[in-house]
């Protein structure tokens, strides 16, 4: 047997860690350290936060650094997490088995823009917000955003395999990642590209091994360095929502956008009852709608005034042609500026009693075709309504779907069920409930002929245990790539069901 | 350390707008208080109330900043709500 197992960092091994970091204050054993290395806005079942603790945190600022500390991780199997914002939603940067927690937030520095080749190279532990304040100047935009902007890293989006707000106009996380440095889970230390480019958007050279490393939930490698493309700076952004009395008809004005085949068109959403719903609660640009509005389609624009100013007013025209009634230039313009940064939210919701209490933001995305909306969105609620019910912590937040293709966004979506879990309330009993729920999502996911993950990552039990079976004959595939890419499974072990690829050294 | 009083910046009373919503300040809404029984409110000012909710403001237009030079509207005032439409 060769896996790694828990807790098998001791004094010596935080000894071998200080002698490689070479900084005390970047080996951080102690407790508040550890807790807040563990913490993430969706949280594992908090009651048990002590089982998902990294036994010793190390902030490493050259790749140098880290591949040291993998090495030694690698020799004494010693399970690695490597970890930039920890903005994630189903705890991929959480360790489930201690062990050594790779914080790469001090590898946040600009080694290059190049203006002529259109690239800038940073370190992983860079945000995007602020790489966008540095790069104003010169009048170009790395547009990968999250909903998470302000405060998710670079090599965070990279370990995920990020979605963007902006996808449909210029690509998720994947499409602006030109090349990567990686440490594979050995150690050794790789320039990941197409072929051999370190700025090179297309290549035929052996295999695609970029889209490997983008995505692998930090099971497959860490990445120390990345080169992102360089779009030239938006010269007008325009949104416009528009609210419906049927959530047919707001889903047949998705289509007839998504269809039309505008260019500029960054993203177009569907909030369904239960989200319109949710919102009136506490939202200012909702809580005074008449009743009549029970759906809502918001549609984004970027690019050039020429571009953007014609097509906005085709966006006019299609989301009113089946019914739609414009929301106004306020809310269109602000509610838009708020989903950049959706995790400034204040989390609470209803008890079944209907009192306001705190409550923790729990979502569950998938990935899924336009065809299948309207049938999924019924059966996700009524599971989420049986649970809730039953279990009496749950409370059912709304859904939305979001344009998905990079580039193609008219066939398939990012869909999201959002819940909140009353945390005080959580015990094992009630956890458990709540992974049976997920789980149940997932299914009908699957059941549709979707993904159970567009972009958050199916590391979280209620997931990572359908994985095989999304996988289906790849699955084989998979495990033979992890087990000869990290021979120990030392990198993000328990992750995706990916142990499985461990079982045959294991009889 | 200060210790804010509400004195005579003590807001006025709520008026009820809709189910489970109150307003004290023109458009600035609140939970109503007869929810708000297992999580407690703090007491704040109206100068602070007014504060925040100039904030946001600021908030949104940073927020559009960082990701074009203009914000390119429809001229058009809501067809939901037509007494707030221009």
């Amino acid at each position: 047997m060769s896996v790694a197992f828990k807790s098998a960092v001791d004094d010596s091994v935080v000894d071998e860690l200080r002698a490689i970091i070479g900084d005390d204050d970047r080996v951080l054993p102690n407790l508040s350290s550890r807790v807040n290395r563990t913490r993430v806005p969706a949280p594992f079942p908090v009651h048990r936060w002590a089982e998902f603790m990294p036994d010793v945190a190390v902030l490493p600022t050259t790749a140098q650094e880290v591949s040291e500390v993998v090495k030694l991780a690698n020799r004494l199997l010693i399970p690695v997490v490597p970890r930039a914002g920890g903005t994630g939603l189903s705890d991929g940067a959480v360790p489930v088995r201690g062990g050594i927690l790779v914080d790469v937030k001090l590898m946040n520095g600009i080694h290059e823009v190049d203006l002529v080749d259109r690239t800038v190279t940073v370190g992983p532990g860079i945000n995007m917000l602020k790489l966008n304040e540095e790069l104003k100047r010169h009048d170009v935009f790395y547009p990968d955003d999250p909903a998470s902007y302000p405060c998710s890293l670079v090599g965070g989006r990279i370990g995920t395999g990020g979605w963007s707000l902006l996808g449909a106009r210029f690509g998720h996380t994947r499409d602006n990642v030109i090349s990567m440095e990686i440490v594979l889970p050995t150690g050794d230390i790789v320039e990941i590209g197409e072929g051999g480019g370190r700025k090179l958007r297309k290549s035929s050279t052996a295999f695609n091994l970029k889209q490997l490393f983008t995505g692998h939930q930090g099971t497959l490698g860490i990445c120390t360095e990345a080169t992102l493309e360089l779009v030239p700076r938006p010269e007008v952004e325009f949104a416009a929502f528009f609210a419906f009395d049927d959530y047919m008809k707001a889903w047949e004005t998705v289509g007839v956008l998504t269809k039309a085949g505008l260019a500029t068109l960054a993203g177009v959403v569907l909030f369904d009852e239960w989200k319109i719903a949710y919102l009136r609660r506490d939202d200012e640009a909702y809580i005074t709608q008449p009743d009549s509005v029970r759906a809502v389609v918001a549609v984004a624009m970027y690019g050039t005034r020429a571009e953007v100013e014609p097509a906005s007013k085709v966006v006019m025209r299609l989301g009113r042609s089946r019914g739609g009634k414009y929301l106004g230039d306020e809310i269109s313009a602000g509610d838009w500026a708020s989903r950049h940064d959706r995790y400034a939210t204040p989390l609470h919701g209803r008890s079944k009693e209907g009192q306001a209490v705190l409550m923790s933001w729990h979502c569950e995305d998938a990935a899924l075709n336009y065809s299948v909306l309207p049938q999924v969105r019924e059966e996700w609620h009524a599971i989420v309504a049986r649970y809730a019910e039953r279990y009496g912590i749950l409370d059912d937040w709304g859904m939305f779907a979001y344009t998905n293709g990079a580039n193609k966004p008219w066939g398939d979506y990012l869909v999201e069920i959002d819940v909140g879990i009353w945390e005080e309330r959580l015990d094992d009993e009630n956890w458990a409930g709540w992974v049976n729920c997920k789980r149940e999502i997932s299914e009908v996911t699957l059941k549709h002929g979707g993904s159970i993950t567009a972009c958050h990552g199916a590391t979280r039990e209620g997931d990572a245990e359908l994985v095989p079976t999304e996988m289906g004959g790849a699955w084989e595939v998979v495990k033979a790539i992890k087990r000869t890419l990290d021979p120990n499974n030392i990198m993000n072990p328990g992750k995706q069901s990916l142990d499985e690829a461990y079982e045959e050294s294991l009889t | 350390m200060s210790i804010f009083r509400l004195g005579d910046q003590r807001p006025p009373e709520p008026q009820r707008i809709a189910d489970g919503v109150v307003m004290r300040f023109e458009h600035v809404y609140e939970v109503d208080p007869a929810l708000m029984e297992l999580t407690g409110q703090q007491d704040v000012p109206a100068w602070d109330t007014k504060r925040i909710v100039d904030a946001r403001w600021d908030h949104l237009d940073w927020m559009h900043d960082h990701f074009a030079d203009d914000v390119l509207l429809a001229g058009e005032g809501s067809e939901t709500m037509p007494e707030e439409g221009h």
